[in-house]
C-alpha cells in the first residue's frame, strides 16, 4: 500500500509541468482522506449537518444552507477555509470537542487545492442511510403462480442462471429432516414405515402438522429462540450470583409454554419485554420477563444495561446499538445520544424474586421478574462510554432511534396493591401462616418427646429450652397472624370493615411482633445456659485449662444473652405502631417505557422486525440464512438477493397473527425445503454459478445441534424421560439423567460437556450455532458413558424385540438385528454395502470377544449398564455405537 | 461477528483437500473404495491438491506461535523510546513529530473498527515507565520488565517496524489472518501451514492451540479456524487442565474391541462418503475419526510431565509455562503449528488503559521467564534450530497517555520478534521514528510475518491458493529477508 502511494505522488511531481512551482494537490488521495477524517463524521451520507456533504465532488460543489462552501480558484473567499480557519472557536469546524483542528499543513493543503481550481473526478453519490434497504417497509409481490410463493421466489433468480433445482430428497431423509426440523428428535421406526408406504398425496403435510402439534415442537424450537435470547441460568462464585437468577427456568418453561400455544410473535415480544407493565398481575406471563432478568450482573450496572441494550437490539431488531455506546455509530445513522436515550427507557428497571405459591422462601423457589425499581432514575451520556465523564444538566430522555420511525408513545402505568405489594396476596399469607403453623407443631412435637423421654437423656435445662422454642413457634405465630391482619385492615379496608380500626391492629402487631423478640431472646439465654451446664459437667469430668476456658465463654455467653432479654423486654413494653411489613413493597407504579418500546417493535410499520424472525426461522430449516449477518441488518449488510422472498415471509408472519407455526408449514411444505441436499456429479451449471448455494438449488446438508445428538441417542434408545419443564437439572449429571437437553443447567462455565463439545450456545451470544468437526467430539461419541450405556440397551431392546417377532432367522438373525438397527438409528434401511460390513463386524467381534484372555482393557471405570456377558450380543451392543459414531447419525440429509 | 454461516458453507460445499494419506487403502474395501480412490484422486487434482511437499527447502519444521492478547507496549519492551522521557508531559506539538498524524501512511492504511478517531492520537506524551538496556553481545536494547527474554537477545530477530490497520482488538484476528474484522474471517496461519505441509507424527493434531481462548469480540475461535481450507485444518484446542474429554471408554471396553469399532465406523463412513461425494464434511469426519483414535494415547502423553526434571518443572512454572512445556513436548514429537494466548478474553489482559505499570509489570511477570525457559530448553536440545518461534501482539501502545496511567492502541508502529527456524540471530530490523508513534523504516504489515513463517518451512502462500478464493497481494505479505539466516 505504501509502495502505490509513494509512486503516485512521483507521478504527480514529475508530470505536472505546468505547475513547476508547486505541485498540484490531488483530490483522491490528498483532498478526500483528510475530509474524510476531519469532516465526514458530520458532513456526509451519514449526517448532514446544515445539509452539507463532503463525500462526493457534486455536493461538496453543492455547498450548504448557506450556500457555496468553496470558490474554485479563490480559498480565501471560499467559506470551508474560513470556518477551518477560524480562529473564533464557536464559528471554528471541527467544533471544539468534537475534533482536533486542522494543522497548518493540512490547511494549507486545502487552500492550495482551491486556488488550483479545486479540481474534483466525478464521483457516485454514496445513499443516504435513511434509504438502506431494511429501512424499508417490506414489500410484498403478488404472485400468479398457484404453488408455494417459495419456490417461485426461489426459481425467479434460479432460471435465468439456468439452474435447475435437484429432486425431491429420498422420502425416508425427508422424513428424519422434518422430524428433527420440528420436534429435535427423529422418526421412530413406525413412523419411518407408515411414511414410506402412504402413498396419499398429501402424506406429508399430514405428518408436518402432526408434528408441529406435538409438544417436543417447543423443546425444539424454544432451544432454538434461547439461543437468540441468550437463555442463561444462574452462574456465579459458589452460592454468589453473578450473572442472571435463580429460578430463570420459568422464563424457558414460558418460551416452550408460547411456542406450543403458537402464541404471536408480537405477543412475545410484549411479553418479554414489558410483561409487568401490561399484564402486572399475571404471573403466567410474567415468566417471561426473564428475558431481562437473565440481565442482571452483580458487578457493573453499566455492562448489564449495555448487554440489554445491544441483545435487545441484535435480537428482536437486527441492529447493532452497541457501537454507539461511545460515540456515534460508524456505520448504521444511530447516533450517540440515540444510544442513551433507548437506555433511558431500561434505566429503571431492575430484578426481584416474588414468591410462588408453597414455599416462602425465595431462595428455594420463586419467580425472577423485572419491575421498574427506580422510575426517576436518570440516564446521562457518557461522553466517549466512559461512566465517570457525564454531564449532570443533561439527562436524556426515552426515545427510539429517528431512524427506524414509527411512534414511541409511553403511558406510564399504575399497578394494583398486589403487584406492588406481592406479600400481601392470599396464598402468600397463608403460605406464611402455614409456615408458623408447621414450625409450632413441630416444636410441640419435640417439647413432648423430650418430656416422656427418661430425665437421664434430658436434664432440666434442656427440657426448659424446649419449651421456651414451642414458646417462640408460638409467639412467631401469634404475631405472623397480627401483622397480616394489620396489613390486611391497612391496604385493604373496604374487605374488613367489620374488624377493628387499624390504629388498634397496628398497634397489636407491634405488641406481639415484640413479644416474639422477646420469646427468641429467651430461647438465646435457655441456649446459653443449657449449654453452660454441659460445659460444667464437661468441666467436672475433666478438670482441665480447656474445660474450664469454656465454662468461662459459656458464662460470658450467658451474660449477653441476658443483656439481649433485658433490652427485647424494655423495648416490648414500649407502646408503637410499627411492625415489619410481610415482605418488599416496591413502587406503585411503573413508567411503561419498556411496553411503548415493545409496541414500537412490533409495530407493522417497523421495517426490521418481521425480517429479522422470518429470517431466523428459514436459517434454522436451510442451515443457511437469506441474510446471513442474522443480527446486522444496518448499513454494512447488502440487500439479499432473494428479498422479495424474505419480504414475503416477513409480511405472511405479520398478516398471520404472527404465528410462526404458519411459517414453518408455509417453508416445510415448499419443493425447496424438500429438495435433496446432495449434487449429482458433473459440470452443472449451478455448480458454476453458485456453488455455495446461495440460491438454495438445493438443500444443506447439516451438523445436528447438541441437543439434538443427545436427545436422539436417548430416544433411540428409548430412554428419553419425556417430562417437560421444571428446575433445571445438574448440568453434570448429563450422561446419566434422561431428560432432554435443555432443560440442563447452562450458563458460562456451567454446562454440560457433551454437549460443549458439540458447539452448544455461548450462554452470552449466540445468533447462529458453529457447526464443527473435532477430534474432541469422536470421543464424547465412542467412549461417553452416555453412548456406551445407551447402546446396549437398545441392543438388548432390538434383540428382545427379534425374538418376539419370530423372524426368520437369516444368518443367526444378524441381518434383522441390522436391519432394525440402522431403521431405529438412521431412520433408513442399509444398504447392501452396509449390510455385509456390518455382518462381518458382528461376526469377527463376537469371535474376538469370545476369547477375552487375549484383549487388553481399555477403559477404566465401569458403566452403569454392563456390556452382555454372551460374546455374541456385546458385538452387537458395539455395532450400535459404531452407528451412534456414523457421520449420518449426527447429520441432517 | 458470526460470519459461520459462511464457514459453514464451506464446510458443506467446498472440496477440500483431503490430505496425503490414502486412507483407503487401509480401509481395505474392494470396489467401493476403489471408487472413492478414483473419485477424491479426481477431485484432488481438480482442486490442486496439496501434496504436502514443500516448495522449498525448508529451514524449519514446526512453529510456536506465542500471541499476546490486548496489545502490549513496544515502547516499554523490545522498542525502548527515551525520548519519550525528554518530552514526558509535554505535548507532541512540542515535538518535531507534531504533523505525525497527516503522514499518508496513516491516512492510507488506518482503518479504525470504532468511528474514534482520536483514541490512537493521543497527544501528551507519556514517560517510560520502566527502564531499559543493552543486553547481550548484540547490545539489542530491550525494557528491565523482560529480563529473561532480554537475556536470550542474541538468539532472537526483532522486528520493530510492525503496523496494523485495526486500531482496536479486532486486531488479534487480523494478526492470524491477515484481513480487517470487518472483512469476516479466512484462513489463519497456523490452518495454512496445517493445509501445507505433510505430518510428521500421525498420532497428532497438526495445528494445537492452547491458552486462554481469544474473546467473542476479537475473532474468537476464529483466530485458530480454517474458514475455507475446511474443518479438517482447523486449530484443535487443548487445555492441559482436561485435555481430552472422554479420553477413555466409561466402561470395560477392550483396546481391540474398540479398535474393530474404529474400523467399522470408517468402513461405514467410507461407503457414505461414496454416496455422497460432494460432501466436505463426511470427510472431515473420517479423518477426525482416524486422528482421534490416534490421540487417545498420544495427547495424554503429552501432558504427563512426569519424564520432565523437577528443575524444568520449576523453570517454566506453572499455567502459561506449563502450555509452553506442552509447546516444546508437541514440537518434539513434530506438531508443525502450536498457538498459545496469553491473555485471551475479553479485550485481552494486556489492555493497559489505566495503570500501565501496573499492568504491564503482572504479565510481563507471568510470561517472561516461561518463554525465555522455552527457547533456552529449546536450544539445548538442538530443536531451536528446526523449531521458529514467534512472539506477537495485536498492536502496541500509543506513546501518549490515556487518562493519567495508561497508554491507548497503537496500530502505526509496534514490535514482534522471531527466533529459531533458520532466523538471523540477536538482530534488530526495522525501526519506528524517535518516540515510536510510526514505523518509518522497513515497515512490515502482519501477513509479512506470515509469509517468514512460510518461508522458513518452505512454503510459498502464492502457490498455496485455493482455486476460486482469489488472495490480494497484501494477504500473501513478503518475506522478511533480512532476518532470515
Amino acid at each position: 500500500m505504501m509502495k502505490q502511494t509513494l509512486m503516485v505522488l512521483c507521478i504527480m511531481f514529475f508530470s505536472t509541468v505546468d505547475l513547476p512551482a508547486e505541485s498540484r494537490v490531488d483530490y483522491r488521495t490528498e483532498v478526500k482522506p483528510l475530509l474524510k477524517t476531519k469532516c465526514f463524521a458530520c458532513h456526509s451520507a451519514l449526517k448532514q449537518k446544515l445539509k452539507l456533504r463532503l463525500d462526493a465532488a457534486s455536493l461538496i460543489l453543492k455547498g450548504s444552507r448557506r450556500g457555496p462552501v468553496i470558490v474554485a480558484g479563490n480559498a480565501s473567499e471560499s467559506l470551508l477555509i474560513q470556518k477551518i480557519t477560524a480562529t473564533d472557536l464557536s464559528q471554528r469546524m471541527p467544533p471544539e470537542g468534537e475534533g482536533e483542528p486542522l494543522s497548518a499543513d493540512q490547511i494549507t493543503l486545502l487552500k492550495r487545492w482551491i486556488d488550483q481550481g479545486a479540481r474534483m473526478p466525478d464521483e457516485a453519490i454514496p445513499s443516504a442511510p435513511t434509504e438502506h434497504w431494511s429501512f424499508q417497509q417490506p414489500v410484498r409481490t403478488f404472485i400468479a403462480s398457484s404453488g408455494n410463493p417459495i419456490d417461485y421466489f426461489l426459481t425467479e433468480q434460479l432460471a435465468p442462471l439456468g439452474i435447475q433445482p435437484v429432486e425431491a430428497a429420498d422420502r425416508a431423509v425427508l422424513l428424519r429432516r422434518i422430524t428433527f426440523d420440528l420436534t429435535g428428535l427423529p422418526p421412530t421406526r413406525s413412523q419411518l414405515k407408515a411414511f414410506l408406504s402412504d402413498d396419499s398425496p398429501r402424506a406429508y403435510e399430514r405428518v408436518v402438522d402432526q408434528l408441529l402439534a406435538r409438544p417436543e415442537y417447543g423443546e425444539r424450537w424454544g432451544r432454538h429462540w434461547m439461543d437468540v435470547w441468550r437463555y442463561s441460568d444462574w452462574a456465579g462464585f459458589g452460592k454468589e450470583i453473578r450473572y442472571s437468577q435463580k429460578h430463570i427456568w420459568r422464563w424457558r418453561d414460558w418460551i416452550v409454554d408460547s411456542l406450543n400455544a403458537d402464541k404471536g410473535y408480537d405477543q412475545m415480544i410484549v411479553e418479554m419485554l414489558a410483561a409487568d407493565e401490561r399484564y402486572p398481575g399475571d404471573e403466567d406471563k410474567l415468566r417471561a420477563t426473564g428475558f431481562l432478568a437473565r440481565n442482571w450482573y452483580k458487578f457493573d450496572r453499566n455492562v448489564w444495561l449495555d448487554d440489554v441494550i445491544e441483545h435487545t437490539g441484535k435480537a428482536f431488531l437486527g441492529m447493532t446499538f452497541k457501537c454507539a455506546r461511545c460515540h456515534d455509530h460508524k456505520y448504521d445513522p444511530i447516533s450517540q445520544s440515540e444510544y442513551y436515550q433507548l437506555r433511558t427507557i431500561f434505566e429503571p428497571y431492575d430484578v426481584r424474586t416474588d414468591r410462588v405459591p408453597g414455599q416462602v422462601d425465595v431462595d428455594k423457589d420463586g419467580l425472577a421478574r423485572i419491575f421498574d425499581a427506580r422510575p426517576d432514575a436518570l440516564t446521562y451520556l457518557f461522553q466517549r462510554g466512559d461512566p465517570k465523564l457525564f454531564d449532570k444538566q443533561q439527562p436524556q430522555n426515552p426515545d427510539v432511534p429517528d431512524v427506524l420511525g414509527g411512534t414511541f408513545q409511553i403511558e406510564p402505568v399504575v399497578l394494583q396493591l398486589e403487584d406492588y405489594y406481592p406479600a400481601i396476596r392470599d396464598f402468600v399469607t397463608r403460605d406464611l401462616l402455614m409456615k408458623a403453623d408447621d414450625s409450632l407443631a413441630a416444636a410441640e412435637e419435640a417439647l413432648l418427646k423430650v418430656r416422656t423421654t427418661s430425665d437421664a437423656e434430658n436434664p432440666d435445662h434442656v427440657i426448659i429450652l424446649t419449651e421456651k422454642k414451642r414458646d417462640l413457634a408460638q409467639a412467631r405465630r401469634e404475631e405472623v397472624k397480627a401483622r397480616i391482619e394489620a396489613e390486611q385492615a391497612k391496604y385493604r379496608r373496604s374487605d374488613v370493615s367489620d374488624l377493628p380500626d387499624d390504629e388498634q391492629l397496628a398497634s397489636q402487631a407491634s405488641r406481639l411482633e415484640k413479644q416474639a423478640t422477646v420469646a427468641e431472646a429467651d430461647v438465646a439465654l435457655a441456649s446459653a445456659k443449657s449449654q453452660l451446664q454441659q460445659a460444667l459437667v464437661a468441666a467436672q469430668e475433666t478438670p482441665g485449662d480447656k474445660t474450664s476456658k469454656a465454662v468461662d465463654a459459656s458464662k460470658a455467653k450467658v451474660k449477653t444473652a441476658e443483656e439481649r432479654l433485658v433490652k427485647a423486654t424494655e423495648s416490648a413494653a414500649q407502646e408503637s405502631t410499627s411492625y415489619q411489613t410481610l415482605g418488599p413493597l416496591y413502587p406503585p407504579s411503573s413508567t411503561g417505557r419498556r411496553l411503548a418500546l415493545a409496541k414500537w417493535i412490533i409495530d407493522p410499520g417497523n421495517s426490521l422486525t418481521a425480517r429479522v424472525a422470518a429470517n431466523h426461522i428459514w436459517l434454522r430449516h436451510f442451515g443457511r440464512a437469506l441474510v446471513e449477518q442474522v443480527d446486522d441488518f444496518g448499513l454494512r449488510t447488502t440487500q439479499p438477493v432473494l428479498i422479495k422472498l424474505l419480504d414475503y415471509l416477513a409480511i405472511e408472519l405479520m398478516e398471520k397473527n404472527w404465528s410462526m407455526k404458519h411459517l414453518h408449514r408455509l417453508i416445510v411444505t415448499s419443493r425447496a425445503y424438500r429438495m435433496s441436499s446432495s449434487v449429482p456429479l458433473g459440470n452443472t451449471p449451478a455448480r458454476e454459478k453458485d456453488r455455495d448455494n446461495t440460491l438454495f438449488w438445493r438443500q444443506n446438508s447439516r451438523r445436528m445441534e447438541a441437543e439434538a445428538v443427545r436427545d436422539a441417542i436417548l430416544y433411540v434408545s428409548a430412554s428419553l424421560e419425556r417430562r417437560m419443564g421444571g428446575p433445571e437439572v445438574d448440568h453434570m449429571q448429563g450422561m446419566t439423567v434422561p431428560r432432554r437437553s435443555l432443560y440442563f443447567r447452562h450458563a458460562r462455565e456451567r454446562q454440560m460437556e457433551f454437549l460443549r463439545l458439540f458447539d452448544a450456545a455461548n450462554p452470552r451470544e449466540c445468533y447462529d450455532r458453529d457447526e464443527s468437526i473435532r477430534p474432541q467430539q469422536v470421543f464424547a461419541l465412542i467412549n461417553s458413558p452416555l453412548t456406551l450405556a445407551q447402546s446396549r440397551k437398545l441392543a438388548g431392546r432390538l434383540t428382545e424385540q427379534l425374538k418376539s417377532i419370530k423372524q426368520p432367522l437369516d444368518n443367526f438373525g444378524d441381518d434383522g438385528f441390522v436391519r432394525a438397527a440402522f431403521e431405529t438409528v438412521l431412520s433408513r434401511s442399509p444398504v447392501t454395502s452396509e449390510l455385509d460390513e456390518c455382518r462381518r463386524f458382528l461376526t469377527l467381534q463376537a469371535r474376538q470377544l469370545g476369547d477375552t484372555e487375549k484383549l487388553d482393557l481399555l477403559g477404566e471405570t465401569s458403566n452403569s449398564v454392563a456390556a452382555d456377558s454372551d460374546p455374541h450380543q456385546r458385538a452387537r451392543e458395539n455395532l450400535i455405537l459404531v452407528l451412534f459414531n456414523h457421520n449420518d447419525f449426527v447429520t441432517l440429509r | 461477528m458470526g460470519q459461520s454461516h459462511e464457514r459453514k458453507a464451506m464446510t458443506k460445499i467446498s472440496s477440500t483437500s483431503l490430505g496425503r494419506r490414502t486412507f483407503l487403502s487401509d480401509m481395505g474395501m474392494g470396489f467401493t473404495g476403489l471408487a472413492l480412490g478414483s473419485l477424491l484422486a479426481e477431485e484432488a487434482s481438480a482442486q490442486g491438491e496439496r501434496s504436502g511437499i514443500p516448495h522449498r527447502v525448508p529451514k524449519a519444521k514446526s512453529v510456536i506461535w506465542l500471541f499476546m492478547a490486548g496489545g502490549v507496549s513496544h515502547m516499554e519492551g523490545f522498542d525502548p523510546k527515551p525520548e519519550l522521557n525528554r518530552y514526558g508531559g509535554k505535548t507532541l506539538a512540542d515535538t518535531s513529530l507534531k504533523d505525525v498524524y497527516s503522514d499518508p501512511f496513516v491516512q492510507e492504511n488506518f482503518r479504525p473498527f470504532i468511528g474514534d478517531n482520536e483514541r490512537s492520537f493521543r497527544k501528551k506524551i507519556f514517560p517510560l515507565q520502566i527502564g531499559h538496556r543493552k543486553r547481550g553481545e548484540s547490545g539489542a536494547e530491550v525494557s528491565d520488565w523482560w529480563p529473561h527474554v532480554g537475556e536470550c537477545v542474541d538468539d532472537i530477530a526483532v522486528v520493530r517496524s510492525m503496523w496494523t490497520t485495526d486500531n482496536d482488538h479486532g486486531a488479534q484476528l487480523q494478526f492470524h489472518t491477515g484481513r480487517h474484522i470487518s472483512d469476516g474471517y479466512f484462513p489463519t496461519i497456523g490452518s495454512w501451514v496445517h493445509y501445507g505441509l505433510g505430518t510428521l507424527n500421525e498420532n497428532l493434531p497438526q495445528f494445537v492451540v492452547m491458552g486462554n481462548p481469544i474473546g467473542e469480540c476479537c475473532g474468537g475461535t476464529q483466530v485458530h479456524l480454517a474458514n475455507y481450507l475446511g474443518a479438517e485444518h482447523d486449530g484443535v484446542m487443548l487445555s492441559a487442565s482436561d485435555p481430552l474429554p472422554f479420553g477413555k471408554p466409561a466402561g470395560l471396553v477392550y483396546r481391540q474391541e474398540q479398535a474393530a469399532n474404529f474400523d467399522l465406523v470408517r468402513r461405514l463412513n467410507g461407503l457414505t462418503a461414496v454416496e455422497y461425494p460432494e460432501d466436505a464434511a463426511v470427510r472431515a469426519r473420517i479423518k477426525s475419526y482416524e486422528l482421534g483414535f490416534r490421540m487417545q494415547m498420544s495427547v495424554p502423553d503429552i501432558f504427563d510431565t512426569k519424564s520432565e526434571t523437577q528443575q524444568t518443572l520449576d523453570s517454566y512454572g506453572d499455567g502459561f509455562g506449563r502450555q509452553l512445556l506442552a509447546a516444546r513436548r508437541f514440537v518434539e514429537r513434530g506438531v508443525r503449528f502450536v498457538q498459545v494466548y496469553h491473555g485471551g478474553g475479553g479485550a485481552g489482559s494486556w489492555d493497559a488503559h489505566t495503570n500501565l505499570k501496573t499492568n504491564h509489570e503482572r504479565n510481563c511477570k507471568a510470561v517472561d521467564k516461561p518463554i525465555a525457559t522455552l527457547l533456552k530448553d529449546l536450544k539445548q536440545r538442538g530443536l531451536l534450530d528446526e523449531t521458529l518461534v514467534v512472539w506477537a501482539t495485536e498492536f502496541g501502545r500509543t506513546p501518549g497517555s490515556e487518562g493519567e496511567t495508561g497508554r491507548d492502541h497503537h496500530p502505526f508502529g509496534f514490535s514482534c520478534w522471531l527466533a529459531g527456524g533458520g532466523i538471523k540471530r540477536g538482530v534488530v530490523h526495522g525501526a519506528t521514528d524517535e518516540l515510536g508513534i510510526l514505523a518509518v523504516e522497513n515497515r512490515h504489515y502482519v501477513t509479512d510475518i506470515h509469509a517468514t513463517v512460510l518461508h522458513q518451512l518452505g512454503l510459498d502462500s502464492r502457490a498455496l491458493e485455493v482455486p476460486g478464493r482469489k488472495r490480494l497481494d497484501i494477504d500473501h505479505g513478503h518475506p522478511i529477508h533480512d532476518i532470515i539466516a
